[in-house]
């Protein structure tokens, strides 16, 4: 049981670092990243390849951020021209490629039966428990490393400037911000992040294999976006706690359960994400205003400017 | 001869059949305030669209400052100096008033990647000046009030005058205003036409739509007419007004 329990915070930190990556993308500047799986797929990949020839684990997941960002810059290319629906489509049609590839070309990493992965850290005669709670170490560190970054990202005029395009990219465009090159950046910076979130999963469970990277991915990182607030980087952890605490409830439930709780999942999300959007489309947490120390200064009194200018 | 700031050059843009801007020639040379009219749907709103960059000319050139900008992208084109206020508002609508005026704000050091991550205190000082004038103009629109709701809860005509507001941070060259008195209440529009010609004092130029013909024409040193994408007489706005095609344009259009 308290195995299962740290199983389980392992996760939540693993997507919780996705959450926070679709949430830049799609929260702060709104590309619907439809194909998120795809670049956790590189990430992972990137990770078992190089991590079986040797490669210590932190190059082998600075690696797979940055193959990862590297796609995330060539897919924003077409981005930058296509319409957000056909981007969606096109994304999402990416990654089923890339895992029809690494499932088929056996060379590559065992093709359909995938490989095994090493385990980023191992201590000799340490217990199971031992390695799961450095796990925990190592992902949470991972998490906090990239929830400073968004953090830093939104409360900037950059993030400022991304919130913009997302609101409207014409006006930001003839305001002259480049919507592309900021798109591109965004694209980068959450498949980098995610990249590192797929090394973390396979070192994790020790193996890789296609059938790990499917759409259905894709789709849980973004109810946990939706349920826990685009715009809120708290939201998206939120959002990842709450969307795996639900799957360890039904796996748990599994015994007095009338039908696999896969499948069970799979009917839940899609009602819940109906729910959501129904009746709380802004998520459970609302979007983070800017914060920066200018903007707290004027707000909240020292160095007021005009006293008018607090609400 | 002077270059003018802004020369449009036999520049036309059709939809479909529609000739909407068709073979317009105009100049708008450096400070005050220059006027543009004409009835509904005579090609104003499209002539500003194709100068800014968000509509390719079918035919012409525009240039600005000697250069020729018709094939630069939007940002660019504010690069350059060059700003526009929407007719329809197109505001950041959840982000909060303030917000909307420091995205306008030129040169701000943080609007840039690294800077956000690695050097954010390089322009945090920068930011609080930029607050400062971005509070300045939102007072003198009197919007100083809301300067931290989000822009989504302003009225119609607040809306509009957020949108000048955020052109004039942009501290443009020449700012086009498209009906900027519209939907304001004439008191609040005439002073801001007054202010505006102070600010034109300052290194910018207008270049206004305006269907209020009677502000406009108070502070307008030059006014183009257009009728069905032509421009049918242009002078001063007391010449224009005693000018037949003038008249046939606005009786005749309707
Ligand atoms: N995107 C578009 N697609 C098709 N036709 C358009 C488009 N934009 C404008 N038009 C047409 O072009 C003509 C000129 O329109 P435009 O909006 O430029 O006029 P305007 O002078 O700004 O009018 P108003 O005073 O009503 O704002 C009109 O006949 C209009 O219907
Ligand atoms: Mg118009």
């Amino acid at each position: 049981m308290l195995l299962y329990g740290l199983d389980f915070l392992v996760f939540v930190g693993i997507f919780g670092i996705v959450a926070l990556s679709l949430n830049l993308e799609f929260g702060f500047a709104g590309i619907a990243n439809f194909g998120k799986v795809a670049f956790f797929l590189i990430g992972a990949y990137t990770y078992a390849l190089l991590s079986k020839i040797g490669i210590p684990f932190p190059l082998c997941l600075i690696a797979g951020a940055l193959t990862s960002a590297l796609f995330g810059l060539l897919i924003s290319l077409p981005a930058l021209r296509l319409r957000t629906d056909y981007l969606a489509i096109a994304i999402l049609a990416f990654g089923e490629i890339l895992r029809l590839i690494v499932k088929s070309e056996s060379w590559i990493a065992g093709g359909d039966w995938g490989t095994s992965v090493a385990p980023a850290i191992s201590i000799a005669g340490a217990s199971h428990h031992v390695g799961v709670l450095v796990n925990i170490g190592l992902v949470y560190f991972c998490l906090l490393i990239c929830f400073v970054i968004a953090q830093l990202l939104a409360n900037s005029p950059y993030g400022r400037v991304v919130r913009a395009i997302r609101e409207d990219e014409i006006a930001a465009e003839a305001l002259g911000k480049d919507r592309a090159k900021y798109k591109a950046q965004i694209l980068m910076i959450g498949s980098a992040m995610v990249g590192v979130a797929g090394g973390l999963y396979v070192q994790y469970l020790h193996y890789v294999l296609p059938d790990m990277f499917v759409p259905m991915i894709t789709f849980t990182v973004w109810i946990m976006v939706l349920l826990g607030g685009p715009g809120n980087n708290w939201g998206a952890l939120l959002g990842a706690g709450l969307v795996e605490l639900f799957k360890y409830g039904t796996n748990l439930a599994k015994p007095i359960l009338p039908l696999d709780p896969i499948n069970l999942q799979y009917i839940l999300f899609g009602v819940l994400i109906i729910l959501v959007l129904f009746y709380r489309p802004q998520g459970l947490l609302k979007e983070s205003p800017i914060k920066t120390k200018a903007l707290e200064l004027v707000r909240y009194g020292k160095g007021v400017v005009n006293n008018k200018a607090g609400k | 001869m002077e270059e003018a700031l802004l020369r449009i050059s036999e520049v036309s843009k059709h939809f479909g059949g529609v000739y909407a801007v068709n073979a317009v020639d105009m100049e708008v040379k450096e400070g005050g305030i220059w006027g543009l009219v004409g009835p509904n749907g005579s090609g104003k709103t499209t002539l500003f669209n194709t100068i800014l960059g968000l509509y390719k000319p079918d035919h012409g050139t525009v240039y600005f400052n000697g250069k020729c900008i018709s094939n630069l992208a939007p940002h660019d084109i504010y690069a350059e100096g060059l700003v526009n206020a929407f007719q329809l508002p197109r505001l950041f609508y959840q982000m909060t008033v303030l917000d909307n005026m420091l995205v306008a704000a030129r040169g701000h050091q943080g609007d840039r990647l690294v800077n956000s991550l690695f050097l954010r205190k390089g322009w945090q000082e920068q930011e609080k000046g930029l607050i400062d004038e971005a509070i300045e103009i939102l007072e003198f629109v009197e919007l100083g009030k809301w300067a931290f709701s989000p822009a989504g809860e302003l009225s119609g005509g607040q809306r509009k005058l957020l949108e000048v507001a955020r052109g004039l941070m942009a501290k443009p060259r020449l700012l086009l205003l498209d009906e900027p008195a519209a939907g304001i209440n004439p008191a609040l529009g005439k002073t801001i036409f007054q202010k505006l010609k102070d600010f034109s004092g300052n290194g910018t130029t207008f270049f206004i739509v305006e269907h209020r013909l009677e502000i406009l024409f108070e502070f307008a040193k030059w006014v183009y007419v257009m009728y069905r994408g032509r421009v049918v007489t242009q002078g001063e706005p007391h010449d224009v007004a005693d000018a037949p095609a003038f008249y046939q344009a606005y009786l005749g259009g309707g």
